[in-house]
């Protein structure tokens, strides 16, 4: 596939005077994961969030798969095969875990049935209960996703992205607030998938993005920084200094951070 | 076994039994204005579910339902006294225009949410208020149009009609009953789980696929039909229209309706109505304040039940059931630890 899985033209967001996405040109090829990793406010959930459909860019073209998606509604985008996950977790809170599973599957759906009882689609069900097991809720499903802990609702997010059979997969800091164990969970099921999906990755968590990424994009300030491996982006000087710091500094790497 | 489930099925069915008993029932307690008070509370309770389906499953406030109600009536008044229509001609056109028109207004209403869709909402109502109130050639205005009762079927020498108190009775149970029927389909398909997860949380819906706009206008247009039918049923019920009931007061009182017996359950707005409606006949003859009662009711409801009535009610049962079930197998423990 030469045809790279998404591609951005100058594309720039501006929320008032701040320029939050600064003539962004991102080419980022198939069959790789990528992550992209910057300091707060450097631009990367507004970038998924012009992907996705939810801001509109105030220019520039966004490609998926040579496709020009650019201002299509979050809705279309979706069932494209672009799906994402949140930053800020975001689930159907008096849905059941199996029913959040269940609408985001039925979704993409163009014709909603009014009604047919939904219990009664055995084929869903079944994919339900795979999906359950995957990212191992199985025994949570009765309960009401809104009553979940935090790192479970980071996994049904999961959930809900893979059972939408998506083609390229958007994560925002998918395992923010997880326990270790559960982020081990989770970096094992993005590494899994990655074999089948595109998969483009916001992480924080350095070790997290050094051991799953192929590829890494350093984003400051709307645009990007530098761009290579985790070899190269760890040993790049720019990097080290704008985002990641001096190692014997770590105050320095607190400000940086939260800046 | 007693499970909730088994409880509330045993409920429903008493319900049932209860309504369609009412016309023998009530005049040996009670008397016979008794019965067309509670055909009267089934029509408002339909109407009820109205603002229930939009708020309760779809999380739209709307504050002018009392449009399409109203719509409803006229439909009907106008057919029967202007048009000449005959009766289920005339309950269509009324059933056709409060569609109709809630299709109008939702592709401007939907577009908007919380407090701006429940203004807008208000708007459109007042609009058409004044508009039935200015317009006396083709509404009576504030007067009303007062029509004569056509006959709903005539086979032989047998009519049916709302003349004939049982007849009447029978024939709006029926039509709420088929009504609340279609609705617990829709909850329970596709497309209602689909309204849910836009209630819960419309960004994520939208990103999941769901076409969040085109949604909300088919549950407002629904809603619309649901509204249409009951102020079809209440027009061929009062022998009238007037522009009175498409006032937003009307509207409101649906929403305190809804909000106390319980918004996103079916049987909520039954509830409420049912409460509301008898407290209002039982005081006000002898206390002219007894909108006092209902404000400190649905205040008191909304702080220490926000699911209403019947979702307090459910909770218990769910609580119970689990308490039930919790015991169960201990007891069975203690017997095998102790032989």
């Amino acid at each position: 596939m030469t045809e790279p899985a998404l591609r951005t033209e100058n594309l720039t967001k501006t929320f008032g005077g701040l320029t939050a996405v600064d003539n962004l040109n991102l080419s980022i090829p198939s069959g790789r994961l990528h992550a992209i990793i910057g300091p707060n406010g450097a631009g990367k959930t507004t970038f998924f969030n012009l992907v996705s459909g939810l801001l509109a860019a105030d220019s520039g073209r966004v490609f998926f798969r040579g496709r020009d998606i650019t201002g299509l509604k979050p809705h279309k985008v979706s069932r494209l095969g672009i799906k994402r996950t949140m930053q800020i977790k975001s689930v159907f809170p008096q849905l059941s875990v199996a029913e959040n599973l269940w609408v985001t599957r039925y979704a993409a759906n163009r014709f909603l049935h009014p009604f047919r009882a939904a219990s009664g689609d055995l084929e869903t069900r079944e994919r339900v209960e795979k999906t359950l097991e995957q990212v191992g809720l199985t025994t949570l499903a009765q309960r009401p996703a809104g009553t979940l802990s935090y790192g479970d609702v980071a996994l049904l997010e999961i959930g809900m992205a893979l059972i939408s059979d998506p083609q390229l997969l958007l994560l925002d800091e998918p395992t923010c607030g997880m326990s270790p164990a559960e982020t081990e969970r989770a970096v094992a099921k993005i590494k899994q998938l990655a074999r089948t999906i595109d998969i483009i990755i916001i992480e924080h968590d350095m070790s997290v993005v050094f051991e799953i990424a192929d590829h890494i994009t350093v984003m400051a300030q709307g645009g990007i920084l530098a761009s290579g491996d985790s070899d190269e982006i760890s040993g790049d000087e720019r990097v080290r200094e704008a985002y990641l710091g001096r190692p014997e500094d770590e105050d320095y790497v607190e400000e940086a951070i939260h800046a | 076994m007693m499970t909730p489930n088994v409880i509330a099925r045993a409920m429903l069915i008493a319900f049932g039994v209860f309504l369609v008993a009412v016309p023998w029932l009530i005049p040996l307690i009670l008397n016979k204005f008794w019965v067309s008070l509670i055909a009267e509370i089934m029509i408002w309770s339909l109407f009820a579910a109205s603002v229930n389906l939009l708020f309760g499953y779809v999380g739209l406030l709307s504050f002018g339902q009392a449009l399409y109600f109203g719509f409803g009536m006229y439909g009907v008044a106008i057919g029967v006294a202007t048009l000449g229509l005959s009766f289920w001609p005339a309950f269509g056109l009324g059933i056709f225009a409060s569609i109709a028109i809630a299709l109008v207004s939702g592709i401007f209403a939907v577009r908007l949410t919380w407090h701006y869709f429940a203004i807008i909402t208000v708007v459109f109502s007042l609009i058409f208020y004044f508009f039935a109130v200015s317009v006396k050639s083709l509404t009576g205005g504030d007067d009303g149009i007062n029509f004569a009762l056509p006959p709903i079927f005539s086979i032989g020498g047998v009519t049916g009609s709302f003349s004939d108190a049982d007849f009447q009775y029978f024939f709006i149970l029926a039509t709420v009953a088929l009504c609340f029927f279609l609705m617990h389909r829709v909850i329970q398909s596709p497309l209602g789980k689909a309204f849910v997860a836009i209630r819960d949380n419309d960004v994520r819906a939208a990103l999941i696929g769901l076409n969040v706009y085109q949604l909300r206008l088919i549950a407002f247009v629904m809603a619309g039909f649901l509204a249409g039918v009951a102020g079809a049923l209440f027009a061929f019920f009062g022998r009238y229209a007037s522009a009175s009931y498409m006032f937003y007061h009307v509207s409101g009182e649906a929403v305190v309706w809804a909000i106390v017996g319980g918004a996103g359950t079916l049987f909520g707005p039954i509830v409420g109505t049912t409460l509301f409606i008898v407290i209002r006949e039982l005081v006000s003859t002898h206390w002219e304040h007894h909108a006092l009662i209902v404000g400190v009711m649905a205040i008191l409801v909304v702080i220490l039940a926000p699911k209403g009535l019947v979702g307090l009610w459910n909770e218990g049962l769910v609580r119970w059931g689990a308490r039930a079930k919790d015991a169960s197998p201990r007891t069975k423990t203690k017997l095998q630890t102790d032989p």
